[in-house]
């Protein structure tokens, strides 16, 4: 095996299916189906907006107000619903809301050109600051009783949580777009050369600001879905290390910073190992410290093998590539 | 003068449009931006909060804002480099950790807890240099997973540890003094930050490993490719961000004498915030020690400032959510739309009437009037050079011109076909001049006064004047040294045709016509350079009257003559002798028969001339129109003229088939012939003066015979 | 002989007074009371403002302070420990300083020092909810460990006999005392239950979608457990969902704790979500405060002198004790306040 096809993506799933064996031999409840479906099922808020992060990393690009967007839209729903709105105007509102900030990152990253990560940094603190200071009172909101949310949260079909659904529904959803529409395809035109991509005639800017409308959609999906299995939305989940975890999830099954490289595959790739580690460690009784270090270690271990099988050029890396 | 065209005259001459232009093209405009952001910060807040400026208050509050600036500061160098650490939330709480453990728990001196802090702060700064450097990981993930791990570690030692070192009875005068106390004024961490801050700044803006910082964030592989070592230099600005962010754990651990789960949690955004407000660029290349410590005031100021006010959970996450964007927008826009402005707002054109010349055009009659002989000059390196702007002649007859490629070049006497690169200066060689002892004495066009001796040694006499005090643009710089002379004494006077163009440029300040020629002196003997005369509408030839008690030297927009005398009663003063030439003169140099040649550029039309009492539309002209389509002064005609030193106009040359000369720039009589240069031209003309000494050189003229 | 000195001199006060002002019928107490209280200056820095606790407790005292002439504060750091040093810095050099300090320390450590030093410049620090490694003028809150040892109780007794016997923790972190008392506290009663034992005790880090997670993994890793301790209702309503999930409703007890609030804990048992909280009274808390507040600054005591603990008696609601009392409203409070 050279070392071209000896990629990150390939360590990681050799790690995953190493931990999984493992787990299987060694720990008694991990290898069962409840187990193996709570696992799904842990991950897929995770893998929802890791999902969403990925099309945009793959355009070249990077959403740090997913988080933001996810906690504060459905909080912004919940409290409208709580205040006796009409269900459906406050879903409008908020689904235009959400709308207009994925088009504001977008807008701002390829109108203004200024760099992602500060435009979604600031977009982020924004929503947060913005929705919690003038529109929620508190921390949490509640999903009121017999709220569809609430029903939803409670769906089970052949025992499995809707929640493993949804992420396996976004997911393929996901795979079409980006594998079989022309949308799709310029999302890795783009991602791998913008301006040849521009020269050829592929409207590049307006796809931007698209990926950006969709990747905040995909947070408020995975928001309802948290909220309807929480019953309320926590919006303390800013301050997490969640944001960091989608950023991990999506990159670490082999999506390049850079943009142009990996798909849907990558992702599930990704999440399986967090949610597989995870599940392990807390069946072993591993505290949460310890998870979050041997996590981390792991996530290390996988880039620098990633970087010292397939290092990087003087002559070919990109300026500014981060 | 009509009343409008008083008016013309008084807004575009009173009114200094180009200081616009001038302040714009300084690099600290950059940081204007934030700076007002800053001002209005702390004004807003200031105002708002009762005692915000007290110096009780003050000193307090501001101890945090020493620790943040030092993490910004680091944050700041590896920004520059190109790179980010988000590590630096790990880096503070481990480094914090460190100091409380080393001085709490195992009761050892402060100054043992201050390296722990700073050498865990070097020790993680390096890993991360390590992977990112050598490793060449990126570096955005790279510091992702090293905070997250850091992180990890840190709240498992303060769960062990953290009471531990809170039930020690420990103390020390010095931990304290640190921690609580003010020093000339100044708490500790602010001290520390102005020294940090201070040594960082020098660092980076004057010393080599600091410009190999900015090469390799500028762009990483042209400094690969000039041979910086790159990855050393990229593993180093992550250990200099370990280490000023160790320093602020340390001083954090004084002040606080405790850590908690929560200390730097959050720190990497805030401090990321603080550094792209203040005006530094991801991606490096950009930025300063400056910025990254007005963000970090700005950033700090405000979010205390709301907390303070008693502002609920998220105004302070909206406000600087909009900073943020509106900040870092600003600044894209700003960086990439600098140069448009620039070069729409520069050319600031001022109004001149010109008095009506007396015609140049043949069968005219006048004084002026042009023939057709130097159409039958010789031609000598033809199609070998480019841009002979002067001429000159040595004692061996040998002929010398500076080429747009910045070289002389040397023709071989007698026939002059065979020829040499006779040095590489660089620049744009103009005006040359041999001294008593044979050097030769070049003005190169954007760089300066230079001297090349005989055997081909290069070295630089002069690059810089004494700077006015009124300047904006550094005005001490010669950017466009154009002609000399060399007085028997061994001063040489010199031309520098504009302040605000450099020499390639000559046609906007033609178009802007507005008078910042000087004339200068350089003084061999002390290597001293002063302005003479300064304000005229690009200075040009210079050559010593045959008496050397005065000079001439040609003001070419103004199509005027001056003389500027060295001894006498007029000594020191200018006085213009020629004006209202029909053409734009440039080189001046002696003829055998004791009259001086000229050069004409070109000739001023009515077209030019009436755009000059149109400022305005010259102005409307540099911002909407491409480039090629503007008018500029015409030089495709030229000529040579004879004048004597009562101004008498004495002979005229020209080319009216603009084939061989049409703009000549330079000329020089040797043995009877003229040799003739331009600017524009691709060869050297030689043409047979009638009626000349067969036997005056130029060298001997001033020098003498040789001993 | 000082005494007889002093006493003397203080019935010849006394005297004078009585002299002086024999007209008016007036108790002096008001008066005093007035000279004491008036203009003092309160400033809260809780954690965050944005949590029942905080909110319940300005919505108490913004209500009374104003009532005897002094002025009421808040901070909001919202999480951060950076952001609440600071305001503790700033509010120590602010001009006028403040009188009262009430401060809701986030570990054991952070602020210790600046507390001291607000001490140090007479200003009275109350901790509240939250120990930490200082000598304030006075602790309010909860007695954890006792809290610890009234969940476990409850955990015993709503499993009963014939039961699994096996409970389960989802504790918040490893840092903050409130957690390590609480733990601490179930272990030490627990040991008196031989029988029972603790089978799991995972933390949430007081996120409620860890805590969910937890909670699954641990129901599917021990499907008999009959009480789970989740030591925080802001992050309990994950357990429930968890519980709720595995179709465990009813089966499986759920204690929190918390501060007492209507929709957070009594709406909570009510729709069977939680099977019991044990609640500390934020009302009786925030008016301790003030009482020892009143005492405080008349008494004239120098700051840093006091160190009382009032600890605020706790209580379990569960379906059998629950009542109309039970809960404070915070919508109603905020109603109020706004009138």
């Amino acid at each position: 095996m050279n070392a071209s096809s000896f990629n990150q993506e390939r360590i990681v799933l050799i790690a995953t299916i190493l931990i999984a064996v493992s787990a299987s031999v060694f720990l008694s409840g991990f290898l069962n189906v409840p187990n193996l479906i709570s696992i799904v099922r842990s991950i897929s808020v995770l893998g929802i907006l890791a999902l969403g992060m990925a099309i945009v990393i793959i355009g070249r690009g990077i959403d740090l107000s997913m988080v933001a967007i996810m906690a504060m839209s459905v909080a912004w729903y919940l409290q409208m619903i709580n205040d006796g709105y009409n269900d459906y105007l406050a879903l409008m509102l908020v689904i235009t809301g959400v709308i207009a900030i994925g088009a504001l990152n977008g807008f701002l990253v390829a109108y203004a050109d200024v760099p992602p990560i500060f435009v979604t940094l600031a977009t982020g603190l924004f929503v947060f600051g913005y929705v919690r200071s003038q529109l929620i009172p508190s921390d949490a909101v509640a999903v009121p009783h017999g709220h569809w949310l609430e029903l939803m949260g409670q769906f089970r079909l052949f025992n499995i949580p809707v929640d493993v659904f949804i992420f396996i529904a976004l997911s393929f959803a996901a795979f079409i777009f980006l594998r079989f529409t022309k949308w799709g395809r310029y999302v890795y035109f783009a991602g791998d050369n913008p301006a040849a991509a521009r020269n050829i005639g592929i409207p590049v800017r307006p796809m931007q600001v698209l990926r950006y409308v969709l990747a905040a959609l995909i947070s408020f999906i995975a928001g309802l879905l948290t909220a309807a299995s929480l019953l309320s939305i926590q919006t303390r989940v800013i301050n997490s290390n969640l944001l960091y975890d989608v950023i991990l999830v999506t990159v670490i099954g082999g999506i390049g910073l850079s943009g142009g490289k990996g798909g849907v595959r990558n992702v599930l790739i990704g999440s399986a190992l967090i949610g597989i580690l995870l599940n392990v460690m807390t069946i072993a009784d591993i505290s949460l410290l310890s998870q979050n270090l041997i996590k981390s270690t792991i996530l290390l271990a996988a880039i620098i093998l990633d970087g010292v099988l397939n290092p990087r050029d003087e002559q070919t890396a990109q300026q500014g590539d981060i | 003068m009509t009343f409008r065209e008083r008016l013309q005259a008084w807004r575009y001459n009173l009114v200094p449009d180009h200081i616009i232009g001038e302040i714009l093209e300084k690099r600290w405009t950059d940081n204007a931006i934030p700076f007002v952001a800053l001002i209005a910060t702390v004004a807003a807040f200031g105002s708002q909060i009762p005692g915000f400026f007290s110096l009780y208050s003050l000193q307090e509050s501001t101890r945090q804002l020493g620790e943040f600036s030092l993490v910004v500061i680091g944050l700041t160098v590896v920004m520059l480099g190109g790179g980010i650490d988000l590590a630096v939330g790990a880096i503070f709480a481990l480094s914090a950790f460190a100091a409380i453990a080393t001085f709490f728990i195992f009761a050892l001196p402060v100054w043992v807890a201050f390296l722990a802090a700073i050498t865990t702060g070097i020790i993680i700064g390096a890993i991360n240099g390590y992977l990112i450097g050598y490793i060449r990981l990126r570096a955005f993930l790279t510091t992702l997973v090293i905070l997250i791990i850091g992180r990890a570690i840190f709240e498992i030692l303060i769960v062990n540890y953290g009471s531990i070192a809170q039930m020690s009875q420990v103390s020390s005068d010095i931990w304290d003094y640190i921690g609580d106390d003010i020093i000339l004024g100044f708490s500790v961490p602010v001290l520390t930050t102005i020294i940090v801050a201070f040594i960082t700044h020098i660092a980076l803006t004057r010393s080599r490993p600091g410009w190999h910082v900015l090469a390799v964030g500028g762009s990483r592989r042209s400094a690969h490719n000039a041979g910086i070592n790159v990855r050393r230099t990229v593993f180093f600005t992550y250990v200099f961000s370990g280490f000023t962010t160790g320093l602020a754990g340390f001083l954090f651990a004084t002040r606080l004498s405790g850590t908690g789960i929560g200390t730097g949690h959050g720190l990497e955004i805030l401090a990321l915030t603080a550094a792209v407000v203040g005006g530094n660029s991801l991606g490096g290349g950009r930025g300063s020690v400056i910025k990254g410590l007005m963000g970090a005031v700005i950033v700090l100021v405000m979010t205390n400032g709301l907390i303070r006010l008693g502002y609920g959970t998220g105004t302070n996450q909206m406000v600087l959510g909009v900073l943020l964007a509106v900040a870092v927008t600003i600044d894209i826009r700003w960086l990439k739309n600098r140069h448009k402005v620039l070069n729409e707002m520069y050319v600031a054109p001022v109004y001149l009437k010109m008095d009506d010349a007396p015609s140049a055009e043949a069968g005219s009659g006048t004084a002026f009037e042009l023939n057709n002989r130097l159409s039958k000059a010789r031609s000598i390196g033809l199609g070998e050079i480019e841009g002979p702007e002067d001429v000159i002649l040595d004692r061996n007859d040998h002929l010398y011109c500076g080429t747009r490629h910045g070289e002389v070049v040397r023709f071989f006497a007698p026939d002059y076909t065979e020829s040499e690169v006779f040095a590489h200066v660089g620049g744009f060689p103009l005006g040359l001049a041999f001294d008593r002892d044979e050097n030769l004495i070049s003005c190169v066009g954007a760089m300066g006064l230079y001297s090349i001796t005989p055997d081909r040694k290069v070295t630089r006499l002069s690059a810089e004047t004494r700077r006015s005090f009124t300047s904006i643009v550094d005005d001490a710089v010669l950017r466009d040294p154009n002609d000399l002379d060399i007085a028997p004494d061994g001063l040489i006077y010199f031309t520098d045709s504009t302040k605000r163009y450099d020499a390639h440029d000559w046609t906007l300040d033609s178009i802007e016509n507005r008078g910042t020629g000087r004339l200068l002196v350089y003084d061999p003997k002390d290597g001293s350079t002063k302005t003479l005369l300064d304000g005229y509408r690009y200075t040009n030839g210079v050559c010593m009257a045959h008496d050397n008690k005065s000079l001439y030297f040609c003001e070419t927009w103004a199509c005027s003559i001056h003389r500027y005398w060295l001894e006498g009663p007029k000594a020191g003063k200018a006085e213009c002798v020629l004006r209202n030439m029909p053409g734009y003169p440039d080189n001046i140099n002696r003829a055998s028969d004791g009259g001086y040649w000229m050069a004409w550029l070109g000739m001023r039309t009515p077209s030019f001339d009436l755009s000059l009492r149109h400022p305005a539309m010259r102005k409307r002209m540099t911002r909407r129109l491409p480039q090629d389509e503007w008018l500029f002064p015409n030089v495709n005609t030229g000529g040579v003229v004879k004048f004597d030193d009562d101004m008498n106009i004495i002979t005229t040359l020209g080319d009216l088939t603009g084939l061989s000369h049409p703009s000549v720039t330079s000329m020089r009589e040797h043995k009877g012939q003229l040799f003739i240069g331009g600017i524009l031209n691709n060869r050297i003309g030689l043409y047979d003066i009638e009626n000349a000494d067969k036997n005056w050189t130029a060298p001997v003229a001033y020098w003498g015979e040789k001993s | 002989m000082k005494l007889v000195k002093t006493l003397i001199s203080a019935i010849a006060l006394a005297t004078t007074a009585l002299t002086v002002l024999p007209a008016a019928a007036q108790d002096p107490g008001p008066v005093a009371y007035k000279k004491a209280m008036q203009g003092k200056r309160i400033v809260m820095i809780p954690m965050a403002m944005g949590f029942d606790l905080a909110q319940g407790w300005a919505g108490f005292l913004s209500r009374e302070i104003p009532n005897f002439g002094g002025t009421f504060e808040t901070r909001d750091p919202n999480w951060s420990v950076e952001a609440g040093a600071q305001a503790i810095t700033e509010a120590i050099a602010s001009d006028p300083k403040p009188d009262v300090l009430i401060i809701m320390a986030p570990d054991l450590n952070s602020y210790s020092k600046l507390m001291k030093r607000a001490q140090k410049k007479g200003i009275y620090v109350f901790l509240i909810d939250n120990p930490a490694n200082f000598k304030a003028d006075a602790f309010f809150g909860g007695d954890w460990t006792e809290m610890g040892r009234i969940e476990a109780r409850e955990a015993v007794r709503a499993c009963g006999e014939g039961s699994s016997k096996e409970i389960g923790l989802v504790q918040g972190d490893q840092t903050n005392a409130t957690s390590l008392y609480q733990y601490a506290g179930i272990v030490e009663e627990m040991a008196k239950h031989k029988d029972y034992k603790i089978v799991a005790k995972p933390d949430s880090n007081w996120d409620a979608t860890t805590s969910r997670n937890v909670t699954t993994t641990m129901l599917q890793q021990h499907p008999n457990i009959c009480a789970i301790i989740d030591f925080w209702d802001g992050d309990a309503t994950g357990a429930a969902a968890a519980i709720r999930d595995a179709g465990k409703s009813g089966k499986v007890h759920l204690i929190a704790n918390g501060g007492g609030e209507k929709s957070a804990d009594c709406d909570m048992i009510e729709s069977g979500g939680y099977g019991a909280v044990v609640s500390t009274s934020v009302e009786r808390e925030s008016y301790d405060m003030l009482a020892l507040m009143k005492h405080l600054l008349q008494s004239g005591q120098p700051a840093g002198t006091s160190s009382t603990y009032i600890y605020t008696e706790t209580q379990t609601i569960n379906k059998l004790t629950m009542n109309a009392n039970s809960c404070w409203d915070l919508k109603a409070l905020k109603a109020a306040a706004k009138k």
